[in-house]
């Protein structure tokens, strides 16, 4: 497994709804806004196995991520 | 709010009794453990034909969202797959059999965000969303959960031992509500009274409504006051008080029962293992990890219902338009696809999405906020009653009911 700086996390505000569930599974990774709306604070701030539950978790496929291993960014795929 | 003693324990017992009138109808007093018939069915085929309760082998009429539309078909989904990707597909599953139209005069659940589809619910939920975001966790417990917890503590303390389903685990969520829409304690347990009657509730939150718009305080009925709504055209308008009554209701409805029992299924899960128990105590970041299985183990709320809004061939059944898919989370929380061992409660599983609080755009509004109120409450527990154990003397809990899972009675001694 390559490590969370080998990753691209990508978010798509339009798509998010505030639900928090990323907030969740990796803390110090996302947040939100005021309007609610995920941003990312450090995007090497959890485990890369952390990160990729919080795509997963996203009720909304708000999140994506790339890794090294594959250059296109992955729809949450649960 | 000191006067957490005027609850009147009788009538909290009354009103949280899974068994009792006020929620037997959901199946309350159903005993079987339903887990080896939901394998069974997964195993046969992920969707199936019929109501979950039916499929079952409850023996009655068993009512929740979703049900009983007796002219409609019914299909039920036990796999993760299939559940997962219907909460993902609004478009093809609504949370409602027809538009809603929050502005009427009727002030209800069926007229709240729950109901909601597409545009609307967007619009809606995130007019609420920022007061229930995982970051204002701290402001809910500073203002009501913590408070409330050690009041309940303080009121079982010195007697060595304490009934922690109805004594503790009901009464926090009922009080944090009702606290944030501004009602007073001695009105909490009324209001649980009223659930079936929105319009007794209306006249309770009325004037507070009114005066909230004359002074906002710190609180959730302020919030909605000011709360400006984009609408479809662009401008924006603030809630009138039929939309605020309708919300606030759909927050008692939701809110109040469920966070109750699945507190009660935490508890129950720890007193029964207390290796596990003892873990927890002596390591508190492992509550985390424990409230997040149990609400995959056994969430309280084991089905959530969509609408088919066309013809769908979907995991192998020919569902029609019109139908109602009812989502039984519980048996997807135990697919084996996704979980190893999924019958057994094991916190150090690694941390990963169950459906316990749904999925989707719908998901639970409120799940920070539970999730405090569990965090804290049980957390105190673990603070305040040394050696918390099961009564050897009493009947140890059980968790019963169809739609409505919690637990019997939670019997402890400490100290």
């Amino acid at each position: 497994m390559p490590g969370a700086g080998t990753a691209t996390v990508t978010i798509d505000q339009s798509r998010c709804v505030g639900s928090g569930m990323c907030v969740v599974y990796a803390p110090a990774t996302f947040d939100h806004d005021e309007t609610a709306k995920v941003v990312v604070i450090d995007p090497h701030g959890d485990p890369l196995e952390v990160v990729e539950s919080a795509v997963d978790a996203c009720p909304t496929g708000a999140l994506s991520i790339a890794t090294a291993d594959s250059p296109t960014p992955q729809k949450d795929e649960a | 709010m000191t006067d957490v003693q005027s609850l009147d324990r009788n009538r909290l017992k009354e009103l949280f009794d899974l068994r009792s009138s006020y929620n037997v109808a959901m199946g309350g007093d159903f005993q079987t453990d339903p887990y080896p018939v939901w394998e069974r069915l997964r195993k046969q085929a992920p969707v199936h034909e019929g109501t979950v309760h039916k499929l079952t082998g409850y023996p009655g009429e068993a009512f929740f969202q979703g049900l009983p539309f007796p002219d409609r078909p019914h299909f039920s989904a036990f796999s993760f797959a299939a559940c997962d990707a219907a909460f993902r597909d609004e478009e093809t599953f609504a949370s409602s059999p027809t538009a809603v139209d929050p502005t009427g005069q009727a002030a209800g659940v069926e007229s709240s965000l729950i109901s909601m589809n597409g545009a609307q619910h967007r619009r809606y939920r995130a007019l609420v969303q920022p007061s229930f975001l995982p970051a204002k966790s701290g402001w809910w417990i500073s203002s009501w959960i913590e408070e409330t917890v050690h009041l309940l503590i303080d009121s079982f303390v010195a007697d060595g031992r304490a009934e922690l389903n109805v004594d503790f685990c009901a009464a926090i969520p009922i009080l944090t509500i009702t606290g944030s829409l501004g009602i007073p304690v001695e009105q909490a347990l009324i209001i649980r009274e009223w659930l079936s009657q929105p319009a007794k509730i209306v006249g309770m939150l009325a004037p507070i409504v009114a005066a909230r718009r004359e002074s906002p305080r710190d609180d959730l009925i302020s919030v909605l006051v000011q709360a400006e709504l984009p609408d479809e055209d662009g401008t924006t308008h603030r809630l009138s008080d039929v939309e605020i009554y309708s919300f606030a209701i759909l927050l008692l409805l939701a809110g109040s029962g469920t966070t109750w029992k699945q507190m009660g299924i935490i508890l129950t899960a720890l007193l029964q293992r207390p290796e596990i128990l003892k873990a927890v105590r002596a390591d508190r970041r492992l509550l985390r990890a424990t409230i997040e299985e149990a609400i995959r183990w056994t969430p309280t709320d084991p089905m959530f219902s969509r609408f088919v809004t066309a013809d769908i061939e979907f995991f192998g059944a020919h569902i029609p338009k019109g139908s109602v898919l009812h989502l039984c989370v519980a048996a997807a929380n135990r697919d084996p696809e996704r979980w190893e061992r999924p019958d057994e409660f094991d916190i150090h599983r690694p941390l990963k999405r169950s459906l316990g609080f749904g999925g989707g755009m719908h998901i639970c509004l409120g799940m920070h906020v539970a999730r405090a109120e569990m965090t804290v409450g049980i957390g105190a527990l673990l603070d305040r009653l040394p050696n918390l154990r099961l009564d050897p003397d009493a009947a140890s809990p059980r968790i019963i009911g169809m739609y409505e899972r919690g637990a019997t009675e939670i019997p402890v001694l400490f100290g």
